[in-house]
């Protein structure tokens, strides 16, 4: 989460919104997002509805898997991040920036 | 006795062969949107300003690119 808000500024730029998302209450997600200084939305997937649907619920930690997906304005997926590599966000970053997503 | 006991054994390692896809099935979601897949819409909370506050996907559709970060829990770091 903190490597997104490093990156907000050029994100936002290129007209792109990001929205995190977990298991987590709206609540416990405010207090996170308050501790680590996250200023965008922490969204609340309680009961784990939208993580089932996007395939990414993890039987081993009852949660999540850390996936990042950049949605174009069509709605399409552009980029996909998974495990590990999900951790730096320049892919999805420098995706942001290409011209045929500015549009 | 000693053929009873094989027998058992038998029965149990059956039972485990066939209870092995099934473990392997449920243990991930193995359906992940595609790139190039139309992102499903949703509707989910968040907390801001004080306010329980409600977004849907879709509305950012034909405004904004959207980053969607998935992560395990919160107080995690990452």
């Amino acid at each position: 989460m903190k490597n997104f808000q490093q990156n907000l500024k050029t994100l936002e730029a290129a007209d792109t919104q990001v929205l995190g998302v977990s298991m987590d209450s709206p609540f416990a997600n405010k207090a996170f997002a308050d501790q680590i200084g996250v200023t965008f939305p922490l969204l609340s997937d309680w009961g784990g509805k939208v993580t089932h649907e996007y395939g990414i619920y993890k039987d081993e930690y009852h949660a999540a898997r850390r996936v990042n997906f950049l949605i174009g304005k069509d709605g399409k997926i552009k980029e996909e991040q998974v495990d590990k590599d999900a951790i730096d966000p320049t892919k999805i970053v420098d995706a942001c920036q290409r011209p045929k997503l500015k549009n | 006795m000693h053929r009873t006991r094989l027998a058992l054994l038998w029965a149990s390692l059956l039972l485990a062969m066939m209870a092995a896809p099934a473990i392997a099935q449920t243990k991930d979601d193995s359906s992940m949107p595609k790139v190039g897949d139309v992102a499903p819409d949703f509707t989910l909370k968040y907390f801001d300003e004080g306010k329980l506050k409600e977004m849907k996907l879709s509305d950012y559709r034909d405004k904004k690119n959207v980053v969607l970060a998935f992560y395990v829990f919160a107080f995690t770091g990452g």
